[in-house]
């Protein structure tokens, strides 16, 4: 069993939860998951997912030591299982199964990290922060992060500091333009790409997550500038360790030169996937 | 003075199927046992079922594949599985070190690929059964499901029968309007077990959009809201039949898994709730053993059936 060490409001209907449980933080990486338990009881019936928000200790806010004996999740108010979630107090035990999933794809060395999130899809692409800042390649430089937020209103915009604190550059963007430039998020990537100088745009790498729509669309910035793009999903689940196939994405192959349709788990082969991979209709 | 317990005997024999207790993973939830591997040691399971396997592989239904309903969940998988040949050639000799014993369920598009599937998966070292799923869509009825017809039941068993020398269970789909029919023309056909019940099809909707909530539009409901469904139908098969009943729908506990055995069950499976928590096979099988323990009973056999409804008239 895991333990609560606080479990705060952070904005309206998001919350923020941070759990002491050494044994799935030191495994942890960047772009994995747990599975959360809200209720002993039946009801809310399954698990629910939830993207690794930050690795970290009980008292330290944002470094990343060598092996974190904390994770954060972030998650806003939908339903029954995060409305009992959002009453939870320090001290409380939680029950929780993870890492699970592949993490972010990091093997090499990255030069400029832009990370794209919608909303809640902020959650998993702090730890991915964190991890690229505590990254030392092969070269001296560090991965220089900019970070695309956009949300509908102001209380949608979550994590502006946190990304703040660890170097990066971060841009927002509201619908209803309370906060930051008004409009999509991605329309903001399109004019930041144009200002872009062509010649570095090759050491680029998109990191997506958020709704559907915004990744859609991110991936099609990403082809049409031949950027390598990964995405990391949210689908309903009911197992997370890869045996019921209940939380699929569709995903395109190409088998002896003939494309086929392949359902891919969001909980054994992702939750992050090659934006290419993915077929979209 | 010590007193000498006398060691409880869990043991049971399913249609050949010998189990050292009668609590089995069902399939579909339990994967091919290896993702459940790091969370419960599953060579304590009575046996496992394997997830559905077909005679090619299957892609399944486009996603949205399931979703939660109050006390259940709806799911619409379309049996993606990885076909026979790879169940054979990747999954089982992995699957055999653990020790449990393996059944394979099968089911086909149409009669014949039952019977080859079947006949695939003789000789294979380390299967010890067969369970049929027979909730499937028959392409060449216009994919209406080969267990709503006692005829097409005895043929998809009786080539299942022909086709195998192992120990065949069918599971019974509960979307039929008497179950017994269903029940004896398995029985009839050579059926060495049934287990029941499968899911029962339902839907759900988002009213925000006016759309189904799972890709396929309906889906198959399991967990503790169909219990009662599934108790009722075991009771009813049980009184009917001379072969085992293995019962299941809306097992999560030891109390949930009795109640099962009492009406008749001689074994039982664990479903939806391997999701949940899935140490809860493991939990019911020392569950029963405390209860018959605590009830002095030695041997679990003298549950099975026993219940009493003496004080109550049957019309």
């Amino acid at each position: 069993m895991s333990s609560i060490i606080f479990n705060q409001k952070i904005s309206s209907d998001y919350y923020r939860m941070r759990i002491l449980c050494p044994k799935i933080a030191s495994r942890a990486k960047a772009g994995q998951f747990i599975m959360l338990r809200a209720s002993k009881l039946f009801d809310p019936l399954l698990r629910r997912p939830f993207g690794i928000h930050r690795l970290c200790h009980e008292k330290d806010k944002y470094t990343l030591k060598s092996s974190p004996s904390c994770i954060e999740i972030l998650y806003k108010v939908v339903g029954k299982g995060t409305l009992i979630l959002s009453a939870k107090k320090k001290d409380e035990e939680i029950d929780l199964i993870g890492p699970l999933g592949n993490g972010f794809y990091l093997r090499q060395n990255i030069e400029t990290a832009v990370l794209v999130a919608g909303g809640i899809g902020v959650a998993p692409l702090f730890s991915l922060a964190q991890t690229l800042k505590g990254i030392k390649g092969k070269s001296t430089f560090r991965t220089e992060l900019i970070v695309f937020i956009g949300g509908e209103k102001k209380e949608d915009i979550l994590c502006l500091n946190d990304f703040k604190k660890v170097g990066a550059k971060v841009i927002i963007s509201t619908e209803d333009g309370s906060s930051g430039t008004k409009g999509l998020v991605t329309d903001l990537l399109v004019n930041f790409l144009s200002d872009y100088p062509p010649l570095k745009t090759r050491n680029l790498k998109f990191f997506g997550c958020g709704p559907l729509p915004m990744l859609r669309t991110l991936s099609e910035i990403a082809l049409s500038r031949d950027v390598p793009c990964q995405i990391s999903f949210e689908s309903r689940m009911a197992c997370g360790v890869g045996a019921c196939q209940g939380c699929t994405v569709t995903t395109g192959i190409s088998k002896k030169g003939v494309g086929e349709i392949l359902y891919q788990r969001v909980c054994k082969e992702g939750p992050v996937f090659d934006s290419t991979s993915i077929l979209w209709d | 003075m010590k007193q000498l317990h006398k060691k409880v005997d869990l043991s049971v024999d399913i249609g050949g199927i010998k189990m050292r207790n009668p609590v089995m993973a069902a399939s579909g939830t339990f994967g091919y046992g290896e993702e459940y591997e790091d969370y419960t040691p599953i060579g304590r399971l009575g046996a496992l079922i394997t997830k559905g396997i077909s005679l090619k592989p299957h892609s399944g239904n486009p996603p949205p594949r399931l979703v939660e309903t109050t006390g259940g969940m709806l799911n619409a998988i379309g049996l993606q599985n990885i076909g026979v040949k790879a169940l054979i050639e990747e999954k089982i000799p992995n699957l055999k070190k653990s020790g449990v014993p393996i059944i394979v369920n099968i089911f086909g598009a149409t009669i014949r690929e039952y019977g080859e599937v079947a006949k695939r998966l003789e000789g294979v070292n380390a299967i010890n059964g067969l369970e049929v799923n027979i909730s499937c869509p028959n392409i060449k009825k216009g994919g209406i499901s080969f267990g709503t017809d006692p005829g097409q039941v005895f043929k998809v068993v009786s080539r299942v029968r022909e086709s195998s020398s192992l120990p065949v269970m069918v599971k019974l789909s509960p979307n039929v309007s008497d179950v017994t029919t269903i029940a004896r023309s398995a029985e009839e056909a050579g059926a060495d077990a049934l287990s029941l019940i499968n899911t029962l099809t339902g839907m759900a909707v988002d009213v925000s959009t006016r759309t189904p909530k799972l890709g396929n539009i309906t889906g198959g409901l399991s967990g503790p809201a169909i219990k009662p469904v599934a108790l009722r139908m075991v009771w009813e098969v049980y009184n009917e039949v001379n072969i085992p009943v293995v019962g299941l729908g809306g097992i999560f506990s030891t109390d949930d898994a009795l109640e099962f055995i009492v009406v008749g069950a001689s074994a039982i499976q664990v479903g939806t709730a391997n999701f949940v928590n899935p140490r809860t096979s493991i939990e019911v099988i020392t569950g029963i053993e405390n209860y018959l323990k605590d009830h002095k009973m030695n041997n679990i056999q003298d549950l099975v059936g026993s219940l009493d409804t003496s004080a109550f008239s049957i019309l």
